[in-house]
C-alpha cells in the first residue's frame, strides 16, 4: 500500500523550514515559530510511521517504491525528529547571540536542510541514494560548525569536512563493490542497490566480494559514526560546534551512520554468515570503547567530554551489534536512549558555557548555586550517560552484556564492561567538580523562565520512562527489528 | 572488438593512475592543478569510450558531466584560490619524493592483491583496468595524510573521487544514473564547501599550511 501522507509529512516541513528561512530576512521571529511547527509536524507524522512499522508494516512512497520505512527506518526517524525539533527550537538565551539575525537565518535553513538529508537517509530504500543523503549531512553539518568564526571552529571544520569526506567517499567505494557483485550475477539492473532486492538476492552473491566491500563501508559510514581510529574529527566538531549543531551531530548524526551500518551488515551476513562482520565490528567496538573511556578521564573541556562519551557509546552501539538478535534489541535501545541524553547534555552545555564563558571544567564550578534548575538536569544527563539507574541506558547496557555473555562473547564483554567502569570515574569526578565547589567571580546567578527548560526536563522523564518500565510501543518496535534483521 | 575495447581500457586506465603520480614527484600546486585537470580529461574520454563499446549511451552524458565539472570548472576554481594565495612550491611534505614513490609502488602491488578477488568474478572486458583503479585510490589517501598544504589534501580528495569513477565505470560501466547525478551534486557542493574553506583557512591563519592546525589536537 502507498502511504504517501506520513512520509510526505515526515520530510516535507523540513523542506518547507529551510525555504521558509531563506525566504524571510528581517525579524527572525516568525521563522523561527514556522521552524518549530515544522518539527513538531515531522514528529507527529514519525510516530504516525512508528506505529505502521509497530503493526508490521512497511510504509512505501514515491515512484518504484523509492522510500521505504520499515521497523529499522521508523525508530531513527523518530530519533531525528524528536532531537531535530528540540534543537531547532528558538532557544532564547541558550547560544551566544541569538540576536544575531544573520547567524540564526543561516543556522535555520542549513540546520533544517541536515535534518532533511538525515530523515532521507533512514527512509530511502536505495543504498547508493543513501549514501548521497548522508554525504549531504556532511555538507550542510560543515558550515555550521564555524558559525562563531574562531582559529578553533575553522580548523575543526576543516578537520572534519576533510576527514568526513574521504570517509564516505571509501564509503561509495564499498557500494560500488557490491554494486558490481550483483551486475556480476544478475546482470544490469536499476533497482539494484534497492536494499530489500539486495537482501533477496544476497544468498546467490559472492561473500568475498561482499566482504572486500564491508570493510569499505565500515570504514567509510564508521568515520561518520566516530568509530576509532576513524574517530579523530568528532571531539573537534562536536566541540566547537554551536549548542544545537552538537546536540543534532551527536545524537542522531552517529545514529544515521550506524543506520548504514546495521543495514550493510545483514546484506554481507545473509550472503556469507555473520562471522566475518562480527569480528570486525567487534574489533573497532572496542577500540572505539577503550579511546572513549581513557579520554573521559583525561578531558578538562565538558563538550570534550560529552563528545569522548558519544565516541564510548557508538563503540558499545556497534559490539551490540555482534551479540546476536538480543545484542541486537540492546544495541537499538542504546541508540534511542542514547539520542536523549547526549542531545539534551549538549543543549545544557551550550547554556553552561553561555554563562561561564569558558569550557573548561576547572573554570565552571558551583552550578547546583548559579543555575540550579540548568545544574540538576544537566547533572541527570551526564549520570544517564554514565548509565546509572533510573535512567534507561542503564538498562540497555544491561541488556547489552548480557546478550555479550550468552551469546559466548565472554571476554568481549568483560573488557567492554571494564572500560565503561573507567569511563564512569572519569566522567563522575568530573561532574561533581562542575556541580560543587565555589563559584568563580563574577558569575551571575538565576534561571531563565521555566518553559525554556520544560522540553529538556521532559527529556529527563522519557529518559526515566525507558529506565523504569519499558513502554510497549519502543519495546515492541525494537523486537520486530531484531526479528528481522539480525543473524 | 573485445580485444581493442580490453586494451584502449587498460591505457585509458593507466593514464589516469599516472595523472596521480604526478603529485607524487613534482612539487608545486600549479604542476597539481594541471594533473588534476588531465586525469579528468582522460577519464571523461574513458567513460564515452565504454560507453561507445560496451553500448550505454548514458555513459556519454556522465562523461560530458565530467568534462564540464572536473575538467573545466573546479580546475577554474582552484587556480582562482591558488592565485589568490600565489602559493608557488609546496612546503616538504611528511615523506619525501623517494619514500613517496616507493610507498606508492607498494600500494599497487597492495592495489592489485586486493583485487583479485574481484577480477576473478569479473567478465566484462575492462576488468584488466581494476587494479589501477584501486592503485590510485590508495595513492589518493596517501596523498591526502602525507602533505601539509590544504589545497593539496583537497586535489588528493577530487583524485580520491576519480578513482572511485574509474572503479564504478570499469567494473559496472557506471552506477545507475540517479545515483550518478546525485554524486555528481554531492562531490560539487562538497568542493564549494571545500573551497570557502580553503578561504577561511588562509584568513585565519593567513597560511594554507595545515601544520599550524595543531590547537584541537589531543
Amino acid at each position: 500500500m502507498e502511504e504517501t501522507l506520513p512520509l510526505a509529512g515526515l520530510l516535507a516541513p523540513w523542506a518547507a523550514s529551510a525555504a521558509l528561512a531563506w525566504a524571510l530576512r528581517g525579524p527572525g521571529r516568525l521563522a523561527a515559530w514556522l521552524t518549530a511547527a515544522a518539527g513538531a509536524t515531522s514528529l507527529a507524522a514519525a510516530a504516525w510511521l512508528w506505529a505502521i512499522a509497530l503493526r508490521g508494516g512497511a510504509a512505501t512512497a514515491g515512484p518504484g517504491a523509492l522510500f521505504r520505512v520499515d521497523g529499522l527506518s521508523a525508530l531513527i526517524a523518530g530519533c531525528i525528529a524528536a532531537v531535530a525539533g528540540l534543537a531547532m527550537l528558538p532557544w532564547p538565551g541558550l547560544e551566544k547571540g541569538p540576536a544575531d539575525q544573520g547567524r540564526s537565518r543561516v543556522f535555520r535553513i542549513f540546520g533544517s536542510l541536515f535534518t532533511l538529508s538525515m530523515l532521507v537517509a533512514v527512509t530511502i530504500n536505495n543504498v547508493a541514494l543513501m549514501w548521497v543523503a548522508i554525504e549531504a549531512t556532511t555538507i550542510a553539518s560543515a558550515i555550521l560548525i564555524p558559525l562563531h568564526r574562531s582559529r578553533a571552529s575553522v580548523e575543526a571544520s576543516w578537520k572534519y569536512i576533510l576527514i568526513g569526506s574521504v570517509g564516505i567517499a571509501l564509503a561509495f567505494a564499498g557500494t560500488v563493490l557490491a554494486y558490481f557483485d550483483f551486475v556480476s550475477r544478475l546482470g544490469r539492473r536499476e533497482d539494484a542497490l534497492n536494499w530489500t532486492l539486495l537482501m533477496q538476492v544476497a544468498p546467490t552473491l559472492h561473500p568475498d566480494v561482499l566482504r572486500l566491500a564491508f570493510v569499505f563501508l565500515l570504514v567509510g559510514y564508521g568515520t561518520k559514526a566516530g568509530l576509532a581510529p576513524m574517530h579523530t574529527w568528532l571531539p573537534d566538531a562536536h566541540s566547537e560546534a554551536p549548542a544545537p549543531l552538537s546536540a543534532m551531530m551527536s545524537g542522531v548524526l552517529l545514529a544515521v551512520a550506524q543506520y548504514a551500518i546495521i543495514r550493510w551488515k545483514a546484506v554481507v551476513d545473509a550472503a556469507g554468515g555473520p562471522a566475518f562482520t562480527n569480528r570486525v565490528l567487534m574489533a573497532l567496538g572496542l577500540l572505539s570503547i577503550a579511546i572513549g573511556a581513557f579520554s573521559l578521564v583525561r578531558q578538562q573541556n565538558y563538550k570534550r567530554l560529552l563528545a569522548y562519551s558519544s565516541v564510548e557509546h557508538s563503540g558499545l552501539i556497534c559490539l551490540g551489534l555482534t551479540f546476536g538478535p538480543a545484542g541486537m534489541f540492546a544495541s537499538l535501545l542504546h541508540l534511542l536512549n542514547h539520542a536523549l541524553a547526549k542531545s539534551m547534555s549538549f543543549l545544557l552545555a551550550g547554556r553552561i558555557l553561555a554563562r561561564y564563558h569558558s569550557s573548561d571544567v576547572e573554570r565552571v564550578s558551583g552550578l547546583v548555586r548559579t543555575m540550579p534548575a540548568t545544574g540538576g538536569l544537566f547533572g541527570a544527563g551526564v549520570l544517564a550517560l554514565m548509565g546509572l539507574p533510573p535512567f534507561g541506558l542503564f538498562v540497555s547496557e544491561f541488556l547489552l552484556f548480557r546478550a555479550g555473555f550468552t551469546s559466548g562473547h565472554p571476554v568481549a564483554a568483560a573488557a567492554a564492561l571494564l572500560l565503561v567502569g573507567v569511563g564512569f570515574v572519569g566522567l563522575a569526578s568530573h561532574l561533581a567538580r562542575m556541580l560543587h565547589g565555589p563559584v568563580p567571580d563574577g558569575i551571575p546567578a538565576g534561571e531563565p523562565h521555566w518553559w525554556v527548560l520544560a522540553p529538556l526536563a521532559a527529556s529527563v522523564l522519557a529518559l526515566v520512562a525507558l529506565g523504569l518500565f519499558l513502554p510497549g510501543g519502543v519495546a515492541g518496535l525494537i523486537g520486530r527489528i531484531a526479528e528481522a534483521i539480525a543473524t | 572488438m573485445q580485444g581493442v575495447f580490453s586494451q584502449v581500457a587498460v591505457m585509458g586506465s593507466s593514464g589516469v593512475l599516472l595523472c596521480g603520480l604526478i603529485l607524487l614527484w613534482r612539487r608545486g600546486v600549479a604542476a597539481y592543478i594541471t594533473a588534476f585537470t588531465w586525469q579528468s580529461v582522460v577519464l571523461a574520454a574513458l567513460t564515452a569510450a565504454v560507453g561507445y563499446f560496451g553500448d550505454d549511451p548514458q555513459l556519454y552524458a556522465v562523461a560530458a558531466l565530467l568534462l564540464v565539472i572536473k575538467a573545466v570548472a573546479i580546475p577554474r576554481l582552484l587556480r582562482r584560490v591558488a592565485q589568490r594565495f600565489t602559493v608557488g612550491r609546496e612546503p616538504a611534505p611528511y615523506v619525501n619524493t623517494g619514500t613517496s614513490l616507493v610507498v606508492s609502488g607498494l600500494l599497487v602491488l597492495l592495489a592489485h592483491a586486493a583485487a583479485r578477488p574481484l577480477e576473478a568474478i569479473a567478465e566484462v572486458p575492462t576488468r584488466a583496468g581494476m587494479p589501477m583503479a584501486m592503485g590510485l585510490l590508495f595513492i589518493s589517501l596517501f596523498i591526502i595524510v602525507s602533505r601539509k598544504m590544504a589545497i593539496t589534501q583537497v586535489i588528493g580528495f577530487l583524485m580520491l573521487e576519480n578513482a572511485i569513477a574509474l572503479l564504478a565505470v570499469l567494473a559496472t560501466y557506471g552506477v545507475p544514473l540517479i545515483v550518478e547525478l546525485g554524486v555528481f551534486l554531492d562531490a560539487l557542493m562538497g568542493f564549494l564547501v571545500m573551497q570557502i574553506f580553503l578561504y577561511d583557512i588562509h584568513e585565519t591563519f593567513s597560511t594554507a599550511d595545515v601544520d599550524v592546525l595543531k590547537r584541537l589536537r589531543h
